[in-house]
């Protein structure tokens, strides 16, 4: 009780200044305000993440034509072929499914008056397992299909709205690059690619079709791989690699003619975009809180000296070391904690504003709070301590004169 | 009661010592008016922090009540102050920006308990004063006589045994001193013991006793046979203004 009417005047003290008290606050705002949108970034990169990864494929991993890093995957790369799916599958152990894919990028897909860019994939039937992707209406690629070089394809749901709108497609005919096919099944909806890409622009064909019907290729675009265990996966990714370098004759110091794709690649990738903002922010957050510390330490000082008066009569009329001392603790850490809840709305105002502005995916929550307060009560007693200790070592007869 | 035997107070600086208080000795009973006189450097201001336990003696012992006030630490002596001494100063010392209320209320925030009617004491310790329609002014807003008598009804509120006012008059005019002397007579008459440390000899006549103080020792300690009047004061002051 009696602590509580002492911190009571404290806080009426910084009432009394209003100026001064948000200068003292104004480094707590900024540095908690960066804080909150730091998590907010984080938190949503982290959902982007594992939005991702569960798209992509938590047991995937995709052995794709064509080096780089990140590049799009090159068309013109020749070297992976069927027989690199074959070696894999037979000399990799615990792997569960191995399905090579030919794809091509925008093929002219028509019906009747109607065209579409679409994304052509030549599949194994064990696609569908390996992307856990099936037709939701009629049926997908069978084994039959390729054997047969068929001339079947099975569309994706923005093709068909885009052909068909919302007539029946299954059994009607199209044209892909003046080929006809006959519509097998409707792909399920399935959403946006790992890369950010509409999924539901694709058309999937026989593989055996695609290579000497449609691309006449005799190379395959990427080999997607399902592991029995993730955790062999980073054995499995190693043991891929040798054997892809030992087929295409590639030592190490030269380039890679393909990459590998896995779930860790793309968190790794998706994590990359919000680093740098991340680290500025971190640093803004930590300058912010340092310099507000700092000026709150000074005028606190400042202010001690000025109220050498105050403190006196406070004295002299009862109040003990500690109470003076706890009295100049309470403005700090009330300065700090004001700051706090003000720096945290204008974080999640930032936050929002960002959210609209860009495409940076964000996520606020209230998890922040705690240790935004945490921070701010820091910062307080750490800048707070050394002006009210001044203030309680004063001698009540000196602060009196 | 208050009993101080043989004190002394020597401020060291360094290897310099300079003794202020030099053995100095005296009772005050309760219920008693006395005024600590003396000129500025005469240790008066001392011997009043000393009374007032802001500060320690270096020798002798000073006894307040059951208290032996020489041996009780910051703490302690803190909590002393607030039981059982009321201050006044001369330069007032009220909070800026807080209302005559709010200051009266200061020492009650200190206090072991806060009593619940302790607006309404406050209230009341201001109506005492003369203040009643004053309750909500701040400071700046009152005049010297005025935030002097706020300064009395803050000394009031925690109900202390002696009331401790130095140089009390110092910053005010005649007629505003005489109400402050006036608030004085009647506190003394209620029974609460007074001590006036001034150095203004018809400041020290409103007392019943005199101390005298000289060079960090006792000269004088003496009866007022007729201590003035201030409500008698105060009314020839009127008449001498009508005459004006």
């Amino acid at each position: 009780m009696r602590m509580r009417r002492i911190v009571w005047q404290g806080i009426r003290a910084l009432s009394e200044s209003k100026t001064r008290t948000f200068f003292m606050m104004a480094g707590t705002i900024v540095g908690i305000a960066a804080l909150t949108v730091i998590m907010a970034l984080g938190r949503g990169t982290e959902k982007q993440v594992m939005r991702r990864v569960k798209t992509f494929g938590p047991r995937a991993i995709m052995l794709i034509a064509g080096g780089g890093k990140n590049a799009p995957p090159d068309m013109s790369v020749t070297t992976l072929t069927l027989d690199d799916a074959r070696a894999v599958r037979e000399q990799v152990k615990d792997l569960e499914i191995v399905t090579p894919m030919a794809w091509r990028f925008r093929i002219n897909v028509k019906h009747d008056a109607n065209q579409y860019q679409a994304v052509l994939w030549g599949v194994e039937p064990s696609w569908h397992e390996a992307w856990d992707w099936y037709a939701a209406e009629g049926e997908g690629i069978t084994d039959e299909d390729v054997a047969t070089i068929a001339r079947v394809c099975v569309i994706g749901q923005t093709i068909k709205r885009e052909l068909f709108g919302d007539i029946d497609a299954v059994g009607e005919r199209i044209y892909l690059n003046k080929v006809r096919f006959t519509v097998k099944g409707v792909l399920a909806k399935k959403g946006t690619s790992p890369m950010g890409s509409d999924f539901d622009n694709r058309i999937i064909i026989p593989i055996t079709t695609a290579m000497r019907r449609v691309l006449n290729v005799d190379y395959v675009g990427a080999i997607r791989i399902i592991t029995r265990n993730p955790k062999l996966m980073p054995q499995q990714i190693k043991e891929i690699r040798a054997l892809i370098h030992a087929r295409h004759h590639i030592t190490p110091p030269q380039e890679d003619d393909f990459r590998i794709a896995s779930p860790v690649s793309i968190a790794k990738m998706a994590r990359g975009t919000s680093r740098t903002l991340s680290i500025l922010l971190v640093a803004l957050a930590g300058l912010s809180l340092l310099v507000g510390g700092v000026v709150l330490m000074n005028i606190l000082l400042i202010s001690v000296g000025e109220r050498q008066k105050e403190i006196g009569l406070r004295r002299a009329v009862g109040a003990t070391r500690g109470d003076i001392l706890s009295q100049f603790l309470a403005e700090s850490l009330t300065v700090t904690s004001s700051g706090m809840v003000l720096g945290s709305g204008l974080g999640a105002a930032v936050t929002l504003i960002l959210k609209q502005a860009t495409k940076v995916p964000v996520g606020l929550s209230s998890a922040p709070f705690a240790l935004s307060l945490a921070f701010a009560l820091l910062v307080g007693l750490f800048f707070g301590i050394q002006p009210a200790r001044k203030a309680a070592a004063l001698n009540p007869v000196e602060a009196l004169r | 009661m208050i009993e101080v035997e043989g004190l002394e107070k020597t401020y060291s600086a360094g290897s310099v010592s300079t003794p202020v208080l030099k053995g100095v000795s005296f009772r005050i009973e309760k219920g008693e008016y006395v005024a600590i006189m003396g000129t500025s450097g005469t240790g008066k201001s001392t011997l009043m922090h000393i009374l007032g336990c802001l500060d320690k003696p270096t020798g002798g012992s000073y006894r307040l009540d059951a208290a032996n006030v020489g041996s009780l630490d910051d703490d302690a002596l803190s909590h002393l102050r607030n039981r059982k001494i009321g201050f006044v100063f001369q330069q007032f010392h009220l909070l800026e920006r807080t209302t005559a209320l709010k200051n009266v209320l200061l020492p009650l925030i200190y206090a072991d308990e806060y009593p619940a009617d302790a607006e309404e004491r406050a209230r009341r310790a201001l109506i005492a004063v003369g203040l009643a329609e004053r309750v909500e002014y701040r400071p700046n807003e009152l005049s010297g006589g005025q935030q002097q008598r706020v300064a009395i009804a803050r000394a009031l509120i925690t109900d202390p045994e002696i009331i401790l006012a130095d140089e009390p008059t110092g910053n005010l005019d005649r007629k505003s001193s005489l109400e402050v002397m006036a608030i004085f007579k009647k506190l003394h008459q209620e029974g609460r013991t007074i001590i006036v440390v001034t150095h203004d000899q018809a400041v020290a006549e409103h007392a019943q006793r005199i101390i005298v103080l000289k060079d960090g020792q006792i000269t004088e300690d003496r009866v007022v046979k007729k201590p003035r009047d201030p409500d008698v004061e105060l009314e020839t002051l009127g008449d001498e203004e009508d005459v004006q």
